[in-house]
Parts: structure tokens; C-alpha cells; sequence
């Protein structure tokens, strides 16, 4: 059992006055199996004349900031703390053969994860990822043995090149590329795993990273990351994440879960009234003694 | 009935005997029964044909297209004649009968209630997919399902109020569906214009047969929104813009039933509630006509798809403060993708037999359908089951060449896609080259919530369908009339009062949107461009062909002629001047040439024209169409120039004239006045510094020359009676508060509009103080001071003084912008990236 400490603040700098000011935050962990949350606070500076919370189609707690007065400069600062227990000993082996997953999702007491189930902009496989994915399961593959294997299998293949991709990239780009970052090969994966009819979500969050030996923590020094979440009708999501060729444990905090980023993208918004912004980001994770 | 003894004793009438001859056995014509007699409810409009002969006819038809082009005109000069072309239908109306509307108006009213229905559960407790009527993969690959727009904590009621329908009617005779058009309906627009233009075009019938009128049930419809909205409530009709190839019905329809037309980038959403954003501050808005297709709408949601503004605008609909009608999300149930699951949809939420079948459609996800297509894929064409045609779609049969690919990506996307076939379809009589023509035929019809329910306009649009492709698309067709249930004619309706609480109709300035101002603005200060860039081009182009001595010198004409035109420091002498003034006339990115000019006047004339006075847009129009301007400029022949400038000028005048005579003086008019005096005050800063900046020997030709451009000779000559100078020229076209065409004329004009803007303050408003200001030193300035030279032959003082003006006025038109059209600013979309890996 671990608790994790993070505090993500975004900052953007403009170059004249913005009048009007509107963001979608998806910023707040939610529970999770394997996941508590214990404190979440949400900072906007300047003061935002409204925050409006919302829940979304997926669960995920969103909140609408809007700020109508000129501002030059707008930081967002969540802080959040989660317990994470060691998830359990899965034999992957043990899950079900990957055809009836996948037939599971069309099945009227599979609506909950049927929206899961299918392709979207974000993850749309052409015939080339579907033979790649198609590769990790031969016919009668335990469908998380199969979804393991295809996880390594992005890692080993992919370089990790930040600045290859943007966040509208799409997997076709991607996966011809051969590279990109953690939401290219977690779409990538989707768009494999969906182009089989498996349900498979996307899944924003942290990751508490190490610093090198006998060298302190860098403030800041952290990111966004993303991952994948795998249906078995018996055990349920479980979760695999292909940039780091593991399955998320304590080390991990889950932010949303969703189709695609679109779904569950941690900042996304509406500036009026300026030129060219700077952005920093900075993610802090960590563990509390 | 005495219309069928009348035909059996009748002989065929002329007009009918081609048509006869192009009959086809055992496909169902409209107008003719089997055995070839006429149908009952045709013998009318048939005998009027018979009376008024193919001549008389043709003439009919020309009095209907010159009718449909001048409601185009009043709306959009060059859209309506190239959709025109697009789809050649004739007009001779289709009738039907009372029976066979009753059908299709019952019809297209339960198919309405189904689709809301549909999208209710869809969108909340998704009973239909869990008894397995409608399979889950249709709405959740649907790229169309909005998942911010489902399982709100207060579920919507409804999800559509307006309905449009695409039917057929089979060769065999049966009816059936070819398409729902549920996302951004609002063609009513067409259909109501095209009513008009019939009604008039062949009135003697229209009135004869009684055929039902439209107004009924568009009066039903506005109590329906007036109730929605409440007693003080606040509708638009949401356009995408002169681009949308609809704007013609939205800006139509919009004036029709008394609704403000917006754009996305006029709606803002604050604490959950929608807004107008206009000069005078956001205003609530209440109901929402939506013509923008659902994924263009809502940034914070969609935000690679979605038009600039309105960021948020479910969130207003999430809360209840704003019904927006169709609601967003509808577009998952649209075009095809109700029919494959109809029948059985129609049973499970209604409990009622479908009044009229879908054409045959094959919904791709399922495996049989797919199965089925790669057998007999000559019978079928893909379709995209919520949209209809794409590109990206390969073509049937040839694409299952290579079966087994395709049948993969099938696989992948059929969930997406719908296999449509168009089965032989009924004949309808079309006039075509002075004849009657058998051709297969559709009908658009129009529904809409009303406060007794559904119900349809007894009427539609009607188009000729090339056999084997979709629908096409809405625009001027063929006039459906309706025939009454009875031999008696229908008492028509009268009128129901007009709504006189629209507060967003553009006649009330104070509800003026801040985009519209912002182009009423600028209409004014371009043609005031436009009107300096002609001046300078005639005072040039009349002493090329007449200067005689220092007043045709090229130095002098170069001079006058970079008042507009950018020097070109390469070229000398009379070449410099043709250069000059080719680029004013023809250049297409001279910055103060014609072209520019003309396309910038048109673009931000045709968004102000609901609020110019007709005339006032028809001078306007005038000037921006000329042909003229748009061919090669051949500066050789100077006097069909001079005469173009000429024309061009007068029409200017006119449409300043008509701001000033025809223009209530609301906002608008402020708006426009202060475009124009900012914009002619910034000109005359310029012309004073090029023709008087410094003292020279040239001083008393160029002198003229600004006389001549500021259209001042006259008063000049009457006033001083002397040769030109500088100070008499200073106190004309500088100090003189009389003078239209001096600069402090322009300043006092100024100070008063600004003065009578909306002002929520007790206090000045900050551009008033400055204007205000700025007069006052005008005011102050002595003329022999300003006429003094340095030794340089610079006169510091004038310069200083033009300096000043100019700085000013375009500090005031900024402080202008973002006070009262700051809303309209560009935004920019933020989409922030994931990036981690340990």
C-alpha cells in the first residue's frame, strides 16, 4: 500500500490580454479498484468567475472553468492524494478466450462496457494494425495474455520520440511511424484491440518516476501519462501500460478513463482575445512517507 | 365524383400526348391512372395547362424563376442562381390529394415521435438495446453519438421539434422512406420561398383548386417556440454563415418566423446559460434553432471539430436554461440510421405499425448484411449510415474485387455504414423543353412540434431523381400542393398576429449583434476607401486626358496618385504613373486597390444587409458587382475608366445618401457614421501631408488636385475667388465645421455619434473623451501656423497636427473594437498533449 502525493500545474503566458477564458479540467482522480482517492483540490489563478462541476457519460468528475476578465496569464494547479493497494496476482492465462470477450460487448448484458467496443477517430485501425494486433491472438488466446503480449510487443517495436506526434495525431500516422509517445501507443493498442471487437479503454493519469541514484527529486519533472484497460468478462479491466511494458500498480494514479483522449484530455479549452501562449506543464509525484 | 365523368368524356389533352407516349406499363404515374385516364386530383392544374398552351406556360415558368431569383436576391446575390443550375427541376407543381397527404403527413409525424423517442432512450436508459431491438454497436460506433450529451442528471424531454423526411414513392405505388433529416433540418426556408414564387408564377390555379396554404401551420409552430421561449423569451435561428450552402433558408426562415439570425461565434455561455453577445452586452437566449450540424458545435467538447465560438453550448441545454431545437445529439438517428431497425423500433416504443417502410437499406454491422453486399454488390451503394454519400467510401460493385479486403474493412466500419439501394421510382409530369416528361421523382416534407404535436406544412419540396444516386441536396424544386378534404376550399386562415417580442430581429439596434456592428463598421470606413482610392484615380485620369502644363507633369500626377497607391521607387515619369494606377484599378493585392477593396466591401456588406436599408445595399451591390472592375484594367483607354469611376462614385454617394435618408438612426446608422468619418478624417490627414506637407513650386497644382479630390472646387472658387493657396485651402478643407469634406466636419460628426452610444456609465465613454479632445485642438489650431514652412520647406506644424489626427482616430476605432466587438475576437483552441514515460 502506497499514498501518492501529486500536483500538476499547468501555466499558460499570452501574449496580449485574454478577455474570456474557458476550460474543461479533467484533473480529479476518480476510485478505482486499487485506487482511493484521500484529497483532491483544484486551484485556478486568477480566480475563475465560475467553476461548474459536471459529471461525464464515463464517471469521470469534469469541472467547466471560466474566466471573463482580462487576464495575461492563467496557471492551474491540482493537488491530489491517492491510496494505491498492489493490484492482485492475475494469472493472465486464466481469462477468457479473446473471441468470446469479444462477443461478450454485443451482448445486452454487455452494454456497460459496449461503449468500449468500437473504433472512433482516435482509433481507427487500418488492415495493417489489425494484423499487427491480430498477431498477439491466435485463435483461442487468453484475451489478457494476448492484450500482454501486444502491450510488449508496441514497446519493443516503438521508439518513444516526444515532438514526432501531436495531440491529434492518429495510429495510422503513428503506427507507420513506429514512434511516438504514451497516447500514440495507447491508441495504437485501442485501435488493435478494437479492431478485434475487444472492449479496451483509455486511461489518463501518473506515473511516479524514480530519480537517479543518490540524486533528489526534480520538482516538476513528471507528465501526464496515459495507459490501456483491457475487459475479461471474469476479471474484469485490467489494466496494461505499453510504454513502460508493465501492468499499472502502486506507482500508478488513474485521472479518468474514456474512449480516446478526446474523452478524457486533462485541459482542454477556449481563449479569446489572443495571439501566440506559452505553456509549461509541471507534475510532481510524490510518495508520501 | 365529377372529375372522373369529366375525363372519361374529355379527350386527352394535347398537352398530354408525348407525355402518354413515354409511359412505361405497370409503373405508377402520379398524374395518369392505368388505363391512362387522368387521376382526379390532376384534371385542374392539367386543364390550365390545356388553356394556357405551352407558350403561356413558358411564360409562367419565367415569371416563377424571376421570382425565385428575387427572394435569392434579397438574401444572397450569387448563391441562388448557381444552385439553380445545380439542380435543374421544373416548377410545375406535383398535386396529391387529400388521402394520400393524410398518409404522408401521418406518416412523417409518427416517424418524428419515433426518432425523439429513439434518441431519448438512447441517450438514457437504452431499453431498446438491452431487449436487443437496437444493437448497441450502431449508436457506440456511431462517429455522430455525443457522449457529453448523454445520461444527463435531468434527461431532455424532447430531442427534436423540427423534422424533415426525404420519401418516395415506389414504382409499384407504395411509399417509403429514403431519409431522415433530423441533425440541422431548417430547409424551410426553400420550401416557403418556392411556395411563394408558385403561388404567384401560376396563381389562377393555386387559388381555383384551393390548394392549402403553409401559414397555418408556420403560425402553429411559432406559438409552439413562443412557448417554449416564455412571455420575454429571446430565439435565434444559429447559421453557419453566407459559406453554409443553407444560409439562403436559414436567413430566409429566420425572418419568416420572426427569429435573430446568429452565428456560433455570437453565442457565448456563462454560469450555464446561453448568451447573445451584442453591442450593448450578452443578452439570455432562450431557444436555439439549430441549422449547424452537431459536431460543428461546442469546442469545449468537440474541439477538433467544432466552429469557432459557442464553447460550451451543451452545457446551457445540460442545465435547461436554453432548448435547443434540434438538440444536440440528434445527429446519431440521423439520415439512414433509424430505418434498418424501424419496424421493430417503431412496435417497442410506440406499440404501433410503421405507416410507411423504409427504402431498402442493409445496416453493415451485421454480418449477414455484410455477407449480403459482397454477394450481390451490384444491387447496392455505400452510404455512411448517419451522414449519407462520402468519398472516402469505395464504389460497389467494383470495390469487391478484391473480396477479401474489402470484406475486412467492412468488418472494421461497417457499423458506420449502410448499403442503400433506390428501387425503380413513380413518374411525375415535368415540363421540360416545352413538353411534359415522365420522371422519377422524391419529396422533401416538413414537420414540426406544434403545440397540439406533430404535424407537417401541407406542402414540400419536390425534385426529379437520377435513378441509382441519393437524394440530392435541398434547394428550389417542384411545389407540392395539397388538395382540401372537400370540394369546398378551405377557408384560409388568417394571418396569426407577428411575435412583437423578438427582441433579437435586427430592426432593433439595441439587440445588434457585435459581429454585425463590427461589419456595419467596416462597410463604412471600406467604402470610404473605396470612394478616396476613386478621387484620387479621377483627378489623375481627367488631367492625363486633359492636364495641360504643371497640372499633367508626371512628378505632379505620381504624387497624387501615391496618395492610394504604394510608390514604386524602380519605375519614373508616366511609367510610374501607369503603374500607379493600374494597380489602384486592377491590382489584386494593392492594399488600397479596387479589388481588395471591392471584395472586402462585398464580404462585410453582405453580413450588415439585413441591417442596411434595402436601397442603401442595392447602391452597395452596385459597386461590388461591377463587372467592370474584374476585368484586365487597360489604362490606355482612360475614358472608359474615368466613366466606370464615375459610375461608381455616383453609386457611393447614393448609398451614403441612403444612410443618411433611409436609415432610422439607431446604432446602426452610429456605426456606420463612425466608420465613415474615422476612415474619411484618416484620409484627409494623408492627403493633406502628400499635397500640402511641404511648401513647393508645384504648391498651387497640387493644391487643386486635393480640392478636387475632397470634391471642394466649387465652394472653393465661390468662397475666395482667388487662386489656390494653402491657408484659404486650410480653413476649407481643415477648420471649416461646415464643409462635409474638412476634417473637423468629420471630427464633429464623430464626437456626436460616439456621444449617443450605449453607455451603461454616467460617464464619458473613453473614446467620447478622446474625440472630444481631439476636436478641441483642432478647434484651437491657427491657420498661419499651420501653413508656416521651415527652412527645409517642411511644415512641421501641419505634419505635427495631421500626426496627432490620425493617431488618435485610429486609437479611437481600437478602443471602439474592444468595447463593443471585443466578443468577436478570434479564440483559440487548447488541446494540451500527454507525454510520459519513465
Amino acid at each position: 500500500m502506497t499514498v501518492l502525493c501529486v500536483e500538476h500545474v499547468t501555466t499558460y503566458r499570452y501574449q496580449g490580454e485574454v478577455n474570456l477564458s474557458q476550460h474543461l479540467l479533467r484533473l480529479a482522480p476518480r476510485a478505482a479498484p486499487g485506487q482511493t482517492v484521500l484529497s483532491h483540490r483544484l486551484v485556478v489563478d486568477p480566480k475563475p468567475d465560475e467553476l461548474m462541476p459536471l459529471t461525464d457519460f464515463f464517471g469521470n468528475a469534469s469541472t467547466v472553468a471560466t474566466l471573463q476578465h482580462p487576464h495575461s496569464e492563467l496557471s492551474i494547479t491540482a493537488r491530489s492524494r491517492v491510496r494505491r493497494t498492489e493490484p492482485p496476482d492475475l494469472i493472465l492465462e486464466a481469462s477468457a478466450p479473446w473471441e468470446r470477450a469479444a462477443a461478450s460487448a454485443r451482448e445486452p448484458a454487455g452494454l456497460a462496457i459496449a461503449p468500449f467496443a468500437h473504433p472512433g477517430a482516435y482509433t481507427r485501425a487500418d488492415a495493417a494494425i489489425e494484423d499487427y494486433a491480430r498477431a498477439s491472438f491466435p485463435p483461442g488466446t487468453p484475451v489478457l495474455a494476448g492484450a500482454r503480449d501486444l502491450s510488449s510487443r508496441i514497446h519493443a517495436d516503438f521508439a518513444y520520440a516526444p515532438g514526432t506526434t501531436d495531440a491529434s495525431t492518429r495510429p495510422v500516422e503513428s503506427f507507420s511511424k513506429r514512434r511516438g509517445v504514451c497516447q500514440d501507443f495507447a491508441h495504437v493498442m485501442l485501435a488493435g484491440l478494437r479492431a478485434l471487437g475487444l472492449s479496451a479503454r483509455y486511461v489518463s493519469g501518473y506515473l511516479r518516476t524514480h530519480p537517479p541514484e543518490g540524486r533528489p527529486a526534480l520538482v516538476g519533472a513528471d507528465a501526464s501519462h496515459a495507459w490501456v484497460s483491457v475487459w475479461d468478462p471474469g476479471l474484469g479491466w485490467v489494466d496494461f501500460d505499453p510504454t513502460n511494458d508493465l501492468i499499472p500498480g502502486t506507482e500508478h494514479i488513474t485521472l479518468c478513463w474514456g474512449r480516446d483522449f478526446a474523452d478524457v484530455s486533462p485541459i482542454a479549452g477556449i481563449v479569446i482575445g489572443s495571439g501566440e501562449q506559452g505553456l509549461s506543464v509541471g507534475v510532481t509525484v510524490t510518495e508520501e512517507a | 365524383m365529377t372529375a372522373e365523368t369529366r375525363t372519361s368524356v374529355a379527350p386527352t389533352p394535347q398537352v398530354l400526348e408525348s407525355y402518354l407516349r413515354r409511359l412505361k406499363p405497370g409503373q405508377f404515374d402520379e398524374a395518369l391512372a392505368p388505363d391512362g385516364s387522368l387521376r382526379p386530383h390532376w384534371v385542374g392544374l392539367i386543364d390550365w395547362l390545356e388553356r394556357l398552351g405551352p407558350q403561356g406556360f413558358g411564360d409562367a415558368v419565367i415569371e416563377n424563376e424571376r421570382l425565385r431569383t428575387e427572394s435569392g436576391l434579397a438574401f444572397d446575390v450569387s448563391a441562388v442562381p448557381e444552385r439553380e443550375s445545380l439542380s435543374p427541376t421544373d416548377a410545375l407543381p406535383v398535386m396529391l390529394d387529400a388521402a394520400e397527404w393524410d398518409l404522408l403527413r401521418r406518416a412523417a409525424c409518427q416517424r418524428a415521435r419515433l426518432i425523439d423517442a429513439v434518441l431519448r432512450d438512447v441517450h438514457g436508459p437504452c431499453e431498446t438495446m438491452l431487449h436487443e431491438v437496437l444493437p448497441s454497436e450502431l449508436i457506440y460506433a456511431n462517429p455522430e453519438f455525443a457522449p457529453h450529451c448523454a445520461r444527463w442528471e435531468q434527461p431532455l424531454e424532447r430531442w427534436i421539434h423540427l423534422y424533415e423526411v426525404d420519401i418516395a414513392r415506389g414504382a409499384d405505388g407504395r411509399w417509403m422512406i429514403l431519409a431522415d433529416r433530423v441533425n440541422a433540418p431548417l430547409g424551410d426556408g426553400w420550401m416557403i420561398a418556392n411556395r411563394l414564387a408558385a403561388s404567384q408564377a401560376f396563381a389562377e390555379p393555386f387559388l381555383d383548386l384551393g390548394v392549402r396554404r403553409l401559414n397555418q401551420h408556420y403560425a402553429d409552430l411559432q406559438q409552439y417556440i413562443d412557448e417554449m421561449a416564455g412571455p420575454s423569451g429571446r430565439v435565434a435561428l444559429l447559421t453557419g454563415g453566407e459559406e453554409d450552402a443553407r444560409y439562403f433558408s436559414h436567413a430566409y426562415f429566420a425572418r419568416y418566423i420572426g427569429a435573430a439570425l446568429v452565428e456560433p461565434r455570437d453565442i457565448t455561455v456563462r454560469g450555464g446559460a446561453a448568451y447573445v453577445k451584442t453591442i450593448d452586452g450578452l443578452k439570455t437566449l432562450d431557444v436555439l434553432l439549430r441549422g449547424v450540424r452537431d459536431k460543428h458545435l461546442d469546442a469545449l467538447f468537440r474541439p477538433a471539430d467544432a466552429l469557432p465560438g459557442a464553447p460550451g453550448l451543451s452545457i446551457a441545454a445540460r442545465t435547461g436554461e436554453l432548448t435547443i431545437a434540434n438538440a444536440l445529439g440528434t445527429a446519431a438517428m440521423g439520415y439512414r440510421a433509424l430505418a434498418p431497425f424501424a419496424h421493430n423500433l417503431c412496435q417497442f416504443l410506440l406499440g404501433e405499425d410503421l405507416l410507411v417502410a423504409d427504402g431498402p437499406c442493409l445496416w453493415l454491422g451485421d454480418p449477414a448484411a455484410r455477407e449480403q453486399v459482397l454477394d450481390e454488390p451490384e444491387f447496392w451503394r455505400l452510404e455512411r449510415i448517419t451522414s449519407g454519400p462520402a468519398r472516402d467510401l469505395p464504389a460497389l460493385p467494383e470495390a469487391v474485387k478484391d473480396r477479401d479486403a474489402f470484406a475486412a474493412r467492412l468488418r472494421r466500419e461497417g457499423a458506420t455504414l449502410a448499403a442503400v439501394a433506390t428501387p425503380p421510382l413513380s413518374r411525375v409530369p415535368v415540363w421540360r423543353a416545352g413538353a411534359l416528361v415522365p420522371k422519377q421523382w422524391m419529396l422533401r416534407l416538413f414537420g414540426s412540434q406544434t403545440p397540439d404535436g406533430w404535424n407537417a406544412a401541407p406542402g414540400g419540396v419536390a425534385s426529379v431523381v437520377e435513378p441509382g444516386r441519393a437524394p440530392p441536396p435541398l434547394g428550389f424544386g417542384k411545389d407540392i400542393w395539397v388538395l382540401p378534404a372537400t370540394e369546398t376550399a378551405e377557408a384560409t386562415p388568417s394571418p396569426q398576429p407577428r411575435r412583437v417580442s423578438v427582441a433579437g430581429e435586427g430592426r432593433d439596434a439595441r439587440e445588434l449583434l457585435s459581429r454585425i456592428a463590427d461589419d456595419i463598421f467596416w462597410v463604412a470606413r471600406t467604402a470610404e476607401r473605396v470612394e478616396t482610392t476613386l478621387r484620387v484615380m479621377r483627378c489623375c485620369v481627367t488631367r492625363l486626358l486633359s492636364g495641360i502644363g504643371i497640372d499633367g507633369q508626371p512628378h505632379v500626377l505620381n504624387a497624387i496618385v501615391e496618395i492610394q497607391a504604394t510608390p514604386t521607387a524602380e519605375l519614373e515619369g508616366f511609367a510610374r504613373l501607369r503603374d500607379g494606377i493600374a494597380r489602384l484599378a486592377g491590382g489584386e493585392t494593392e492594399p488600397l486597390g479596387m479589388r481588395p477593396l471591392l471584395r472586402a466591401l462585398r464580404h462585410t456588406g453582405r453580413n450588415a444587409q439585413p441591417y442596411l436599408s434595402d436601397d442603401g445595399w442595392r447602391c452597395l451591390d452596385r459597386v461590388c458587382t461591377d463587372r467592370r472592375w474584374r476585368l484586365p484594367p487597360d489604362t490606355r483607354q482612360a475614358s472608359g475608366l474615368l466613366r466606370l469611376i464615375d459610375d461608381s462614385l455616383i453609386a457611393l454617394s447614393a448609398f451614403a445618401g441612403t444612410a443618411h435618408e433611409n436609415q432610422t438612426r439607431n446604432d446602426v446608422w452610429r456605426f456606420l457614421e463612425l466608420g465613415r468619418r474615422i476612415e474619411r478624417g484618416i484620409a484627409i490627414t494623408r492627403i493633406a501631408e502628400a499635397m500640402a506637407g511641404r511648401s513647393q513650386a508645384a504648391e498651387e497644382t497640387l493644391l487643386r488636385a486635393w480640392h478636387s479630390i475632397g470634391d471642394s472646387r466649387t465652394a472653393y472658387r465661390t468662397r475666395y475667388l482667388t487662386i489656390a493657396t494653402l491657408p484659404p485651402t486650410l480653413d476649407l478643407l481643415i477648420l471649416d465645421e461646415e464643409n462635409p469634406r474638412s476634417l473637423a466636419f468629420q471630427l464633429v460628426q464623430l464626437e456626436a455619434a460616439l456621444g449617443a452610444l450605449p453607455n451603461p456609465s454616467r460617464y464619458r465613454r473613453k473614446e467620447h473623451r478622446a474625440a472630444m479632445r481631439l476636436l478641441m485642438s483642432l478647434r484651437l489650431a491657427e491657420i498661419d501656423q499651420l501653413a508656416a514652412a521651415g527652412e527645409d520647406g517642411r511644415r512641421d506644424a501641419l505634419i505635427g497636427l495631421m500626426e496627432e489626427v490620425r493617431r488618435d482616430l485610429l486609437d479611437i476605432a481600437d478602443t471602439l473594437a474592444r468595447a463593443f466587438f471585443a466578443h468577436t475576437e478570434q479564440s483559440t483552441a487548447i488541446l494540451s498533449m500527454m507525454s510520459r514515460r519513465t
